[in-house]
């Protein structure tokens, strides 16, 4: 009660900014129904210690008495039939009005009964124009609780409905932990940025805060992991992202990165939160989620045959076979210093399983031959996102004898979930330091 | 009229607060894919098709409904009779054909003059109607045999337009024109039954027995209800509704008004968006903005002329309403989707902050729909049990350029008659060129039908031969008119919540 006039008066009497019910709610966590109720209660004290002093708009719904012809005067509603609108039916009409305090009587009079009057904001001055109302709301997108939104509807006296889903992330038991970090830096910065204009905000915020985190730190096993891969995800390269993001479509409704502030603004246009916390993935998935692991390859080969490109679909074959072991792909793209750029590739059907180079002809200090490269392909998925793979791919090459050390070829892939990207990844960083300058170019 | 004094006691109303907000009634939601397309699909094959489909698909229909009709006409001391085929029609025989309606009217815009012009963008649409009243319009009919002109009065009093098929009874004249004395439509679809597909929650099992007749229920708060909204037009630009937009909201999280009314408002169970819910429109003086930067275009798009401001005013809105209410959104003319018909869903990546209701797009063909369902448009439904046909509004928007009346729901119920949603497509409403099926085509009839973004509300039922029933419903948008239309999911009665503000 207190903590209500106090905000009110702060807000109107000093700050002169009009105040909404909602806006009282939200920075005070009264339901709406009190809130109205408090605006009430201002506006009778201050109006009766100080006439004027503060002016009020009003919400009424009702139905009025002769949609839009209140000439007619008649009461019956059938009467409006022959209007200009004789095909339809005549329907019953409930009017939503929001009135400054000066208007309300000649408004009223257009009802022809009220169900619902209650102020809708306070204003220090006359509410001539009542579009003002709209940037107060727009500040309420500050008060929102990205978080808990069901949560908030109890706090503020919002319809709450049960059934309300997301889509939940399988195969993530933890969605809850990377969320931690956040209602506290959000209470940080809220705290070191006071805002002149809501003093009594941060308070309610900091009560309302610490059982949030608690609530969230419970798994705390987990909470250790995410800061971790976080960072490996920030490395880990868009490519990698926007792949796994593909196959794994659903988006925790936590945002788990550490931009904890910035969200109300920035958030509506920045995706890269949730391709930081798909990296997060891969580490605990190798063993439970075979099942999700074979989505996903079902998936790429569905990708792959998608993009028949015309000078690549001889390339299909080969990658067929790279689908079955991950250990194949890096090998194949163990980068090889010369690979000659004359793309002339032929089919290499039965040619499978190990090697990554047919030679063919060795004479005269040349080698020639064909060789298993990674190529990359871009293409668009049925969800229309844009994802780049990898596949294997022949490539007929000639080059001096004594062909690039195999040596760092049968390296094992660490993480066998991992996708084709990260195995080339790895390779290429690997290669990076071994081969010669071209096979940078050529990969390319 | 209401005095103040009356309803001051309102304001204090406080002592006897409920303790607790009032719970949303549930949604019982069955989408149909009806107009749903493959992702990969092909656009090369030709528009043909779909007439060829349209017809065999709806003229069993029409001549059945003809043959009983005019099974035993005699005029003359002849009796008449049917003809396969439209060349099949012989001069001075009485008879009845059934074909396809082509209109030939000189503000149409013709493909086929496009080609002999060379001019291979399509014109920007400059006529408001198509239809002109100096009589030079020419109504045909035509199958894959051939066409023939149509003259004669009950042209007049049936709004007819390209695509839509018909059964028609007269004679050849000695212009080689077809002298019509009758004209005969394929009539309302067979109507599922309430709850056909989905399953009625135990409670509503009184509900099975009932009919869209069935009045006496209380309508003013006891029933659920679904909320059809459209037009929202978030604006980067023009905020002068914005006051609207928020008042529309709160009125549907039921923030605003009193606990008794909040009880009621409880009672929407989904809010359905029927298209336009982004205004593309820009400022004036973007435009000459326009003109200078147009030099630094990449691709002929000029990407800094991008506002993203209205959709995410958009999925703010959503966001917001998602947690207390289902929302199903339809995509319009206005909305980021394919241009033509069937409009795609809306992808989701468009709603950052709301997607995470939308459904499982993995595990989307199995499970449940998403509680934010982005659909298509025309899009099908089961709601409540009720079958419910819905459209963005080009669809009616395209038929109301044919015809010369501004009756909506007129069109609207011709469609039903028609038994096809879209009769224009692919003529002039742009449309994916079908190869085996014609979804346009009405294979059943639903309970509402209802089309968004049109001039003012409207609203009727009309009733079908065998006892079908449809509420037609044109809703506005909600941008001009400020209104919100509720359906009642017992009755389908249909009221609506005006948001002004002075």
């Amino acid at each position: 009660m207190d903590e209500a006039k106090k905000y009110l008066s702060d807000r109107l009497l000093s700050e002169e900014v009009p105040v909404t019910y909602r806006l009282l709610s939200r920075a005070l966590n009264l339901r709406v129904n009190v809130a109205k109720q408090k605006l009430y209660e201002f506006y009778q004290s201050q109006n009766a210690s100080r006439p004027g002093s503060v002016h009020a708009a009003y919400l009424i719904y009702g139905s009025k008495t002769e949609d839009g012809h209140p000439d007619s005067g008649d009461t019956d509603m059938d009467s409006s039939a022959p209007e200009h609108e004789p095909l339809s039916d005549h329907v019953p009409t409930k009017t939503v009005t929001i009135v400054a305090e000066e208007k309300l009587k000649e408004v009223l009079a257009e009802y022809e009964q009220v169900s619902s009057f209650h102020i809708y904001s306070l204003a220090p001055f006359p509410q001539r124009d009542l579009a003002m109302l709209s940037d107060v709301s727009r500040s309420l997108s500050e008060y929102r609780n990205a978080e808990e939104p069901a949560k908030a509807l109890d706090t503020y006296g919002i319809i709450a409905n049960p059934q309300a889903r997301k889509r939940d992330r399988k195969g993530r038991p933890q969605i809850l932990a990377p969320t931690a970090p956040k209602p506290i830096t959000k209470q940080e910065s809220q705290a070191s940025t006071p805002k002149p204009s809501q003093p009594e905000k941060a308070k309610p915020e900091a009560r309302e805060t610490p059982s949030t985190s608690a609530d969230a730190t419970p798994s705390s096993s987990a909470g250790k992991k995410p800061p971790a891969t976080l960072k490996r995800g920030a490395s880990g390269g868009i490519m990698q992202s926007f792949a796994k993001a593909a196959a794994k479509p659903p988006k925790p409704k936590p945002k788990p990165e550490p931009k904890a502030k910035d969200e109300d603004t920035s958030m509506a246009l920045s995706d890269d939160g949730e391709a930081d916390e798909e990296d997060v993935l891969p580490p605990q998935k190798t063993v439970d989620h075979e099942a999700l692991k074979r989505a996903r390859k079902e998936r790429e080969e569905a990708l792959m045959r998608m993009m028949q490109d015309p000078e690549e679909d001889v390339r299909e074959e080969a990658k067929k076979d790279d689908e079955q072991s991950d250990e194949e792909m890096e090998e194949a793209s163990e980068p090889e210093p010369e690979p000659e750029t004359e793309p002339e590739p032929e089919q290499q059907p039965k040619e499978e399983k190990e090697p990554t180079e047919v030679v063919s002809n060795s004479s005269n200090g040349r080698r020639r031959g064909k060789r298993r490269v990674m190529k990359k392909k871009r293409i668009l998925d049925d969800q229309g996102y844009m994802v780049t793979i990898q596949e294997a791919a022949w490539e007929s090459f000639s080059e001096d004898e004594a062909p690039a050390p195999a040596a760092a070829k049968a390296t094992p892939t660490p993480t066998p979930a991992s996708s084709a990207q990260k195995a080339k990844k790895a390779a290429a960083g690997k290669g990076g330091s071994q081969g010669s300058i071209m096979s940078f170019f050529s990969k390319k | 009229m209401v005095k103040l004094e009356d309803i001051s006691s309102l304001l204090e109303a406080s002592a006897h607060l409920p303790p607790k907000a009032p719970v949303r009634a549930p949604s019982a939601y069955k989408p149909l894919h009806s107009y749903a397309l493959d992702k990969n699909r092909s656009y090369k094959q030709q528009y043909g098709d779909m007439y060829f489909l349209r017809l065999a698909k709806i003229k069993p229909a029409v001549e059945e409904v003809a043959a009983k009709a005019w099974a035993d006409t005699e005029i003359g001391g002849e009796r008449a009779k049917r003809v396969d085929r439209v060349l099949d029609v012989r001069q001075g025989e009485l008879c009845w054909v059934a074909g396809t309606v082509y209109m030939d009217m000189k503000l149409k815009p013709n493909i086929l003059e496009d080609v002999s012009k060379d001019s291979w963008l399509s014109a920007p649409i400059s006529s408001q109607k198509y239809y002109s009243d100096d009589g030079s319009d020419q109504t045909m009919l035509e199958d894959d045999s051939g066409r023939v002109r149509l003259v004669g009065d009950p042209l007049s009093t049936i709004p007819l337009v390209t695509g839509c098929i018909i059964a028609v009874m007269g004679t050849e004249n000695t212009h080689g024109e077809f002298e019509v004395i009758d004209i005969k439509v394929p009539d309302l679809a067979p109507q599922p039954e309430r709850w056909a597909l989905s399953r009625a929650p135990s409670a509503a099992g009184k509900a099975k027995s009932e009919d869209t007749e069935m009045t006496d229920s209380p309508s003013e708060s006891g029933g659920k209800k679904i909320a059809i909204v459209s037009g929202l037009s978030f604006s980067g630009t023009d905020a002068s509704y914005d006051l609207d937009l928020n008042l529309l909201l709160e009125y549907l999280l039921g923030e605003a008004l009193g606990p008794e009314e909040q009880a009621g408002v409880s009672q929407i169970s989904r809010l359905i968006i029927a298209g336009d819910s982004i205004s593309t429109t820009t400022g004036k003086e973007h435009e000459d903005d326009d003109d200078k930067k147009r030099a630094q275009k990449k691709y002929g798009y000029d990407a800094s002329a991008y506002n993203p401001l209205p959709s995410q005013l958009f999925d703010e809105f959503l966001s917001e309403l998602l947690p207390s209410v289902p929302v199903t959104l339809l995509p319009g003319a206005q909305d980021p989707a394919n241009a033509s018909y069937p409009q795609q869903p809306i992808h989701t990546a468009m709603f950052p902050l709301s997607r995470a209701y939308a459904a499982d797009a993995a595990a989307a063909s199995a499970s449940q729909p998403g509680w934010f369902d982005t659909v298509t448009n025309p899009w099908e439904a089961e709601v409540e049990g009720w079958r419910i046909l819905g459209t963005g509004g080009q669809n009616v928007d395209d038929v109301f350029k044919y015809v010369e009346s501004d009756d909506r729901l007129g069109m609207m119920e011709a469609m039903c008659r028609w038994r096809c949603c879209a009769p224009t497509a692919p003529d002039t409403l742009w449309s994916y060129p079908f190869q085996e099926d014609d979804p346009f085509v009405l294979k059943s009839c639903p309970h509402v039908y209802f089309v968004g973004c049109q001039p003012e509300f409207a609203t009727k039922v009309v009733h079908g031969p065998d006892g079908q029933s449809v509420r037609l419903i044109a809703v506005p948008s909600f941008s001009k008119s400020k209104e919100v239309v509720l359906v009642d999911t017992e009755t389908l009665e249909v009221s609506k919540v005006r948001i002004t503000s002075r």
